[in-house]
């Protein structure tokens, strides 16, 4: 501890508080999708795979009507889930981000969207299955409301049970950062627009849309990384009827097949990283945070 | 002025978006006091009973339908997450602290943290059940393999909450410490540590309870042994049953429980703050 500058010896100091967290993300992240890459290569037999390099997988994973559809079906989903997230989710971000003048009451109503992040994934998934059911409490209301005769029998184990399965799961990871960028806009503009003359809509269109935009960017990356990568809802709500590609993922490995099961990962790894990347593109976050 | 009919429209849009969040989670609360054992997962309730309570804990008459297996997968999930909270704090302190300096490739190694949570949890839990059992050749656990991936879920977590902060964090106290002399060790400790406190204790908060609940990073690397998702979603393909519905309050209830410690112990740790504020004032 007696050579070297102070300076040179804070920066070793820096480099070994930053060693085991790089090195822990370099081990186990970087390396095990790298391996994801590699085995998708692998040759695959009954029950074990081998090292010796083949396209095979992946050409049965292009031949493969089942595959290329869950490929189109989590295209679709995604595209649909993250419609409805930002649709539903954005009123409710500018009710608790702007209109609500008081901080104390914005704080509660942003703290009861979180509270359900705290509680079990699966049972909120398995919470959907007496609401949506053909005996379920939406099918009896809607009866007893005399809107309906008989049951509505495509809300349970079907792509609409999945896609308000998802909706009301991944909803909240819009709402957040939006009502963040929405309380962040400072209030004389509005006024200054307002003395001006501008209507509500043209001060939403003209300054609360635009400022609220890297907001709306977050909650769309959150929404979309969790949604490509989910196989658990899809699993629970549509009685294994809609496959997405992390369905693959789990009967592949179920089945050893772990040639193809690397190939839709693969597949899964360069669909996000569209994805994230084209967000990036359309607002700049490191300017705007 | 249009926001003044704007604003009540809203109101009541949102406390239907509050319901929309809440009301399956309200259905399968009264579903969990479904008579039993025949009683199904659906309405109406045949009568109402604390039944399915009993039969988690064991206390019902065996009957045709199988307790959940949550016993020893409960300890595991508790464990694990502990391991995890302890591992992921530690590393995400000492990285967010690191940053508090200027240093070349930051802009990559913040990136790679923050790659862990982004990363879905398919695609680690296959990656490193591959390493493991094709390079490494070793078995799948859910204290090593499904740890490591529970840490790159957490870390990144602890990372930011931290450095958010740090970023508030006034640095002149610590350098006070240091020009006395005092060691960087000591003064880590009783300086900085009491000033990051709440920090440290909502990354502690988010990496338990995100590792506790942690199902698909799990379910391929933590080999033969279950966690408590793992359990759970193991009843999801048979036939369900409301003693699924209670176990979700129970645990609903423990998250609750949680969340209320986290509360106390950041009031106390803000008031005892204050406190050592006024203090100085005075003298």
């Amino acid at each position: 501890m007696s050579t070297g500058s102070p300076s040179t010896q804070r920066n070793t100091f820096t480099g070994w508080l930053l060693a085991p967290g790089v090195f822990w993300m370099i081990l186990f992240l970087v390396a095990p999708i790298m391996m994801i890459v590699y085995v998708s290569f692998w040759t695959q037999t009954t029950f074990a795979i081998n090292s010796t390099l083949t396209l095979d997988s992946w050409k049965n994973f292009f031949s493969s009507e089942a595959y290329v559809g869950a490929l189109w079906t989590t295209l679709r989903l995604w595209l649909i889930v993250l419609a409805l997230t930002f649709i539903i989710g954005y009123p409710a971000a500018l009710f608790v981000g702007l209109l609500v003048k008081s901080k104390t009451v914005s704080t509660i109503l942003l703290v009861l969207c979180v509270i359900p992040f705290w509680t079990s994934f699966l049972i909120r998934v398995l919470a959907w299955r007496p609401m949506l059911g053909k005996e379920g409490a939406i099918n009896i209301i809607l009866q007893k409301l005399g809107l309906i005769d008989s049951p509505i029998e495509v809300l349970l184990f079907s792509e609409l049970s999945v896609i308000i399965g998802m909706t009301q799961i991944y909803v909240v990871f819009m709402v957040g950062p939006i009502a963040f960028m929405l309380g962040r806009i400072d209030r004389n503009i509005i006024e200054a627009a307002r003395d001006l003359g501008a209507g509500f809509g043209r001060i939403f269109w003209k300054i609360i849309f635009p400022l609220s935009l890297p907001g709306v960017v977050v909650g769309a990356i959150f929404v979309s990384v969790m949604v490509l990568g989910e196989f658990a809802t899809s699993g629970a709500l549509s009685g294994r009827k809609v496959n997405l590609l992390g369905n693959i993922i789990v009967t592949q490995v179920g089945s050893l097949k772990w040639a193809m099961a690397s190939v839709v990962g693969v597949i899964l790894t360069i669909l996000l990283g569209i994805v994230v990347a084209g967000f990036l593109r359309i607002v700049d976050l490191k300017n705007e945070l | 002025m249009e926001s003044k009919t704007l604003k009540p429209i809203l109101a009541v849009y949102v406390a239907a978006f509050i319901l929309f969040l809440y009301g399956p989670f309200i259905v399968l609360g009264i579903l969990s006091f479904q008579q039993g054992p025949e009683g199904g997962p659906q309405f109406p309730i045949i009568e109402w009973s604390t039944y399915w309570y009993k039969h988690l804990f064991g206390l019902t008459p065996p009957s045709r339908i199988a307790p959940l297996p949550v016993g020893e997968a409960l300890l595991r999930s508790l464990t694990l997450a502990f391991m995890t909270m302890v591992t992921a704090t530690v590393l995400g302190v000492m990285a967010a602290q690191a940053f508090r300096r200027r240093f070349r490739g930051a802009g990559i190694v913040f990136y790679l943290i923050v790659l862990g949570m982004m990363v879905p949890g398919v695609l680690t839990g296959l990656g490193t059940s591959l390493l493991a059992n094709n390079v490494v050749g070793i078995e799948r656990h859910w204290w090593t393999t499904a740890f490591v991936t529970h840490v790159v879920y957490t870390f990144p977590f602890a990372f930011l909450v931290m450095l958010a902060i740090l970023n508030r964090f006034d640095g002149s106290v610590e350098e006070a410490a240091w020009s006395l002399g005092v060691s960087p060790a000591r003064t880590f400790r009783k300086v900085t540590f009491p000033l990051i406190f709440p920090g440290v204790l909502s990354a502690m908060l988010f990496a338990f309870t995100l590792s506790f609940d942690e199902f698909p990073r799990t379910l391929f690397a933590s080999g033969r042994d279950q966690t408590l998702p793992l359990a759970i979603y193991g009843t999801f393909s048979v036939e369900i049953h409301p003693n699924i519905f209670a176990f979700g309050v129970m645990t609903t209830l423990f998250s609750f429980a949680l969340l209320t410690v986290y509360g106390i112990l950041m009031g106390l740790s803000v008031r005892r703050a204050k406190k050592i504020a006024m203090q100085e004032d005075i003298s």
